[in-house]
């Protein structure tokens, strides 16, 4: 399976929505405490046993933490940047036209990015500064501030069917539930007793949410009932970092953790772990599960190395 | 929740639960999602509404009361609140019960509640007394001091105790000057005019004058020691009232000993009351100045933000978690190492300056190449069943298209043109098929086969929670009577398609599944006995 060797720790990966071979990774350097970023778009080679190739990289001040594929313009990238800014690139230019916009809004480190894949017109970012900030392209400032979270916001996603939904996890345990439409949270669930690094809808049923705690567990809630999970999937070692489900399956999701393992799981199945890939070396930090291509998956950590491959091959197969 | 004030233009009242603040929000949002296409679902499912838990607020105003609590910051009293599952309303609710003094609301403890508020209202006009200079100042701080000491000490009571020192040495010093300085200026003015006198009077006399002098020496001089003795008098009177005040702060102080020793025993019993919830760095509700450290599984706290003012920022430091449940992960050596150069201020020397401005920051953003795909589950818009799979082979025929847009001629095998990513081997259909028939909504596929599996075994997880693994063994009726009890009174709306899934899931998997983890659409209360999830209930 064909692997990449980032010069920085990874951070973030996405597959490109447009382009099935196509995929980007963030990195930061010194493991993100200080230091430069980049931005690695990277594609697929013809064979599996070749390495991934690099199309264009593009350097930060700044280490990068997450990134985001625009879903309207099949080479434009929003990268989320530790110095508080959000950075526009087009990866049709070379880096020295590079980056279209710095939107420097937020007071601290922006850890997430996620673009609305309905409307396809905003993103928004959360960030340590307690706060999620929506934006779209066109316009050089946010157009929303959502402030209530009393920590830092570690991941926000949109409503995979609810164009104007979106869920924010945060440092404070709790997640919330927002629509751009209201002036604050629809929901708060307090999720777990600890952090929640990570949190994800379900694309078949609107009403699920899943999220990722330092407390090693991963926890399926339906907005519905949100009192009591639905489900509590243990197997982790340590922190679950990202959580992501399936655009292809109702039940599968995938998660990666600090105990640098990758899972996947099936949700409504008794014993949820389904596959478990432990290919990396040190913190499994970012993780995707291709759109366009059911069961390909990428995963990168701290141990500097990108990994892609189909779900049930070994990672480190060649 | 920050709504608009206006109400709905003559909204029915559908089967919405009886708390009124909730109809507004939800109904404008029905209205307005009525207003927009049809077919989109109105989003109140992403809404809270259930009614307002009496008990809950009633606990969040004795928590709310808790004089410690009154000392920390709105939001983490907020934030508390939310972490212990209390809506936004409720939380509400019980800020705007709590400034009012409760008279009957409040069911336990409500003396020392009462008394602590009062005090509070108290102290600002205590304070603006203090500015009055007046001798009667230290008896009068004396005075509350004694009636100060029956109630909770605060800071506030050290600031005036201070201030009330000061004032009163500040006005004895003054009163003593004006003692003092009359003293002496008619003292030299009656030695001025006796001179005076003399010279008017017969020089003759001056021959008398000489014992008179002697004698006016000695009445000066005795006068002199009558005014240092009462300046002696005077310093004296001024030393004993510092040495009391003194003595009486000390007593203060010792009272301050005492009502810290409390406050740092009472925090610590908050603190494990709260459990393992002690996550938020910033927490003060002990006064603290650096970061408690907080549960750092996550590295994340221990970041620092590249810039100079990185010496200034505090940098949230690596411990041992408040819990042995969620424990540190080991980090790599190397990450140490940069932790620890930061912490002292280096700058680690593999940064470059880069200038990451956008060169042309009014650049166009030029048009996309290619149109927006369609996503799988947009297709599939009422659930997933055998149209995904056809979905996945209409992918592999759009990717054939594509191969040639990306530029990049592909080896394929004599089997199929599909490149390498997209063709899956045997070995996961086998496992997609399994995991199909586990959720029972692949009919169609049989497959039998033994699953290899090339990936290490994932080992069994451990039960967390074994009464749970229990429940689901058990008959599902207890369990479902308890979740019924639980939620009782929610309901929602839901729209056709939700229910529709519901049915068609339940016919589709045989009706044998369990229970749905508590919320229940009104409509639905006939499928409750069908149990549809596995899950393991908390």
């Amino acid at each position: 399976m064909p692997i990449f060797k980032t010069p920085f720790n990874g951070y973030s990966v996405k597959f490109s929505p447009f382009y099935e071979s196509r995929l980007a990774v963030a990195t930061a350097q010194n493991f993100g405490i200080l230091g430069n970023g980049r931005v690695h778009v990277l594609a697929l080679p013809p064979s599996p046993s070749l390495p991934l190739s690099e199309l264009v990289a593009f350097d930060t001040a700044d280490g990068v933490y997450d990134l985001a594929w625009s879903e309207s313009h099949d080479s434009l990238l929003v990268a989320a940047v530790a110095d508080g800014s959000v950075k526009l690139f087009d990866t049709a230019l070379p880096p020295t036209q590079n980056p279209l916009r710095s939107l420097q809004e937020h007071t601290r480190e922006v850890h997430s990015v996620d673009y609305n894949p309905t409307r396809r017109d905003s993103f928004i970012t959360s960030s340590w500064d307690d706060t999620i900030k929506l934006w779209t392209l066109d316009r050089p400032a946010s157009i929303r501030t959502f402030k209530e979270h009393a920590y830092c916001v570690y991941s926000a996603a949109w409503n995979p069917r609810h164009t104007d939904v979106f869920a924010s996890a945060s440092g404070d345990c709790t997640v919330r539930i927002w629509d751009v439409r209201e002036p604050g949270s629809t929901m708060i669930i307090p999720g777990h007793d600890f952090e929640i690094l990570s949190c994800d809808w379900n694309k078949y049923d609107d009403c699920l949410i899943a999220t990722a705690s330092v407390d090693k567990s991963i926890r399926v809630w339906d907005v519905r009932s949100y009192r009591a999970p639905i489900a509590v999937l243990n197997g982790h070692g340590y922190a679950v970092r990202k959580v992501k489900f399936s655009p292809h399956h109702r039940n599968l999701m995938v998660s990666c953790s600090y105990d640098m393992t990758v899972c996947m799981w099936d949700f409504m199945v008794e014993d949820a772990l389904v596959g478990r890939y432990d290919h990396h070396t040190e913190f499994a930090v970012g993780l995707d599960m291709s759109v366009l291509v059911e069961g390909l998956l990428a995963s990168t950590g701290w141990d500097e190395l990108v990994y892609v491959w189909q779900h049930g091959t070994d990672p480190r197969a060649s | 929740m920050a709504t608009p004030s206006s109400p709905p233009p003559s909204s029915p009242p559908d089967e919405k639960p009886q708390n009124l603040e909730l109809a507004q929000p939800t109904n404008e949002i029905q209205q307005h999602a009525r207003e927009e296409a049809p077919k989109q679902s109105s989003p109140s499912v992403f809404v809270n509404s259930e009614p307002m838990r009496e008990e809950q607020v009633q606990n969040a105003v004795k928590f709310l009361s808790h004089p410690k609590v009154r000392g920390s910051p709105v939001m983490y009293r907020r934030s508390f609140l939310e972490r212990k599952g209390l809506t936004k309303e409720e939380i509400d609710e019980a800020f705007r019960r709590v400034p009012d003094p409760p008279p009957s609301t409040q069911a336990t403890g409500t003396n020392q509640e009462a008394q602590v508020i009062s005090t509070s209202n108290v102290q600002p006009p205590a304070q603006t007394q203090a500015l009055q200079p007046a001798a009667a100042a230290p008896t009068g701080a004396i005075s509350s001091a004694g009636t100060l000491m029956r109630f909770r000490f605060h800071w506030y009571h050290i600031v005036f105790a201070v201030g009330l020192l000061a004032a009163s040495g500040a006005g004895t010093t003054v009163l003593i000057k004006n003692a003092i300085i009359p003293r002496l200026k008619s003292w030299i003015r009656k030695v001025i005019l006796e001179e005076e006198e003399e010279e008017k009077e017969d020089p003759v006399k001056k021959a008398n004058a000489k014992p008179s002098l002697a004698e006016e020496a000695a009445a000066a001089a005795k006068a002199a020691a009558a005014a240092a003795a009462d300046v002696a008098k005077a310093s004296q009177e001024m030393l004993n009232s510092k040495s009391e005040e003194r003595r009486h702060f000390k007593e203060f102080m010792n009272l301050l000993d005492v009502q810290v020793q409390e406050m740092k025993s009472m925090s610590t019993a908050i603190r494990k009351l709260e459990g393992q919830t002690n996550n938020l760095g910033r927490t003060s509700l002990v006064d603290q100045e650096d970061y408690t450290p907080s549960v750092a599984n996550h590295p994340k706290q221990t970041y620092v933000n590249g810039k100079a003012e990185s010496d200034s920022r505090s940098v949230r430091s690596l411990s041992a978690p408040a819990s042995a449940e969620p424990s540190v992960a080991p980090h790599p050596k190397s990450y140490m190492e940069i932790m620890a150069m930061v912490q002292r201020g280096e700058r680690p020397a593999n940064i470059r300056d880069i200038n990451d401005q956008p060169p042309n920051p009014n650049q166009q953003i030029s048009n996309t190449r290619l149109a927006p795909k369609s996503k799988p589950w947009e297709a599939s818009k009422s659930l997933n069943n055998s149209s995904q799979a056809l979905q996945s082979q209409v992918n592999g025929e759009d990717l054939n298209s594509k191969v040639q847009d990306n530029g990049v001629t592909y080896q394929f095998d004599g089997e199929s043109a599909i490149p390498w990513w997209q063709r899956k081997n045997a070995r996961i259909t086998e496992i997609e098929n399994e995991d199909e028939l586990k959720d029972g909504h692949y009919g169609a596929r049989t497959n039998e086969q033994p699953i290899q599996r090339t990936w290490v075994p994932p080992q069994p997880p451990p039960v967390a929670m074994p009464e749970a693994v229990e429940a689901i063994r058990r008959p599902k009726s207890s369990v479902q009577k308890e979740q019924l009890a639980e939620d009782q009174s929610v309901s929602h709306s839901t729209d056709v398609t939700d229910e529709l899934q519901r049915i068609t899931k339940i016919s589709e998997s045989g009706g044998a599944v369990e229970v749905n983890g508590g919320g229940l659409e009104p409509n639905s209360i006939e499928i409750k006995e069908v149990q549809e999830h596995s899950s393991e209930e908390n």
